[in-house]
């Protein structure tokens, strides 16, 4: 697949928590179209990573410079994660609201839609994701995988640029796992960016563009997924992939 | 003089215990209201991470809830007179009731807010919302549910704390009682009615939050 300039791109960043290191001097680009899967043992500062793109996380240094502009404290946050979707591993559905609705509020309140327009869009991207009959349930009334559906859905109602997913599938019984990666698949081959902390090495292989392997804050290799899976350059992506079963 | 208990006396004091208990009501159904404003505007101070609102917060519920409802009663009605600030007894009751409801709603909600799963910030966050707009249309309806059986409990407290407004002549339940205890020259059927009243109207209340305390716990709606 061919690239065309960097949407986004993070430079030697660093966050610290309460003086411990969570990320260090974490760099790497995102082209257009590109879909990133980032894997690593748990506390490799995976998550905290992408939290620091759309800014659910300050980080302490370095800089992340997003569709040609740099993010810093004068950047208008809530603009910026209009342009950036995030998925995240516990859906965090609005619990008092319906399927629906958990799409039609943001769009109301942030795209300043209608509701009629709200509406339209709504259940398009619910259609899209398949859970148009669940329109009108609550989070509590949707299995796992529904409820991540619906969290794509109302992400991507917003037209973001790139979408971020944090271990999208880690919550959700096993047997409902395909129909959230199906729909993320969908989404890759439209062509939407996306960076996705996963475990899912299946997708990984199928849909990744690149692998970025991390571990103690740091990227430990970045390489083509089938390469990456097959035979890693390094030892700890090598101990790594020895300890997951589901390759 | 013994226990004094007389079933006709009791009768004949009723109706008065029961005019009484039309201010106790009423005094408590206003100050809860402004309890209620009060409390909200004081948690959002409170877990706002801007310094100056933090510790006013702070300050307000600390204060407040660290004296006696009974200070801030002669305060409202005898020392605000000293800055020309003369009150009823109407309104120096409101006001004492109000400010000092509003530090502990204001704990309720503060409890309540922090209740909500980090996460439904977060999520209301990453659209595009700012923190207001999260506050308003994702955390706080979620947190009012849930503050409904405490806020019960609350006022159910001011109903009967409401009683300390005898102190400033407010004709409310108890002091009824205490005048029928004069002019009937008789303790025990004036008080045992008051008494009466008063679980009358607290004990369906506080029967209501427990119910709902249960249900909420069951995770129901």
């Amino acid at each position: 697949m061919e690239f065309n300039n960097a949407i986004l791109s993070v430079r030697n960043l660093y966050k610290k928590f309460e003086g411990v290191e969570v990320l260090k001097n974490v760099s790497f680009n995102l082209h257009e179209k590109e879909v990133l899967v980032i894997v690593g043992p748990s506390g490799a500062g995976k998550s905290t990573l992408i939290r620091c793109i759309n800014r659910l996380e300050e980080p302490t240094k370095g800089e992340i410079i997003f569709n040609g502009n740099k993010i810093d404290n004068k950047t208008d946050y809530n603009k910026l994660r209009e342009k950036i979707g995030m998925v995240f591993q516990k859906f965090n559905l609005f619990l008092h609201l319906t399927a629906i609705q958990n799409i039609t509020l943001p769009l109301k309140i942030v795209k300043k839609k209608s509701e009629k327009e709200a509406y339209k869009i709504a259940m398009e991207y619910l259609s899209k994701v398949g859970l148009k009959d669940r329109a009108n349930h609550y989070p509590i009334q949707l299995s796992g995988g529904e409820q991540q559906r619906v969290a794509i859905a109302r992400a991507l109602s917003l037209e973001p640029k790139v979408m971020l997913f944090d271990e999208p599938t880690s919550s959700i019984d096993i047997e409902l796992i395909k129909d959230v990666l199906d729909v993320m698949k969908n989404l890759a081959k439209e062509g939407m960016t996306m960076i996705v902390v996963s475990h899912e090495m299946g997708f990984a292989k199928e849909v990744g563009d690149r692998i970025l392997f991390m571990d103690k804050g740091e990227i430990i290799e970045e390489n083509d997924p089938e390469d990456f899976f097959r035979n890693p350059k390094t030892e700890r992506a090598k101990q790594f992939l020895s300890k997951i079963i589901n390759i | 003089m013994g226990f004094d208990f007389n079933i006709s006396l009791f009768m004949e004091s009723i109706p008065y215990l029961i005019d009484g208990a039309k201010y106790t009501i009423l005094f408590s159904l206003i100050s809860i209201v402004f309890g209620i404003l009060i409390g909200l505007f004081v948690s959002l101070m409170k877990i706002s991470k801007n310094p100056f609102f933090n510790i006013l917060g702070n300050l307000y519920i600390e204060i407040i809830r660290g004296t006696p409802l009974l200070l801030h009663i002669m305060i409202a009605y005898y020392g605000l007179a000293a800055f020309k600030i003369n009150l009823n007894y109407f309104t120096a009751g409101v006001l004492a009731l109000s400010i000092n409801s509003g530090a502990y709603c204001g704990e309720i909600f503060r409890a309540g807010i922090e209740s909500i799963e980090k996460g439904q910030m977060e999520a209301a966050r990453s659209v595009g919302m700012s923190y207001a707009q999260a506050m308003r249309f994702i955390i706080l309806p979620q947190a009012v549910k849930r503050v409904i059986p405490p806020l019960t409990n609350e006022f159910v407290a001011m109903l009967k704390d409401s009683s300390l407004l005898s102190i400033i002549a407010v004709p409310e339940l108890l002091r009824n009682a205490r005048q029928l205890m004069g002019t009937k020259a008789n303790v025990w059927s004036p008080f045992i009615g008051a008494g009466l009243i008063y679980l009358v109207l607290t004990l369906p209340l506080t029967r209501f939050a427990s119910l709902l305390e249960r249900r909420f716990a069951k995770g129901g709606v």
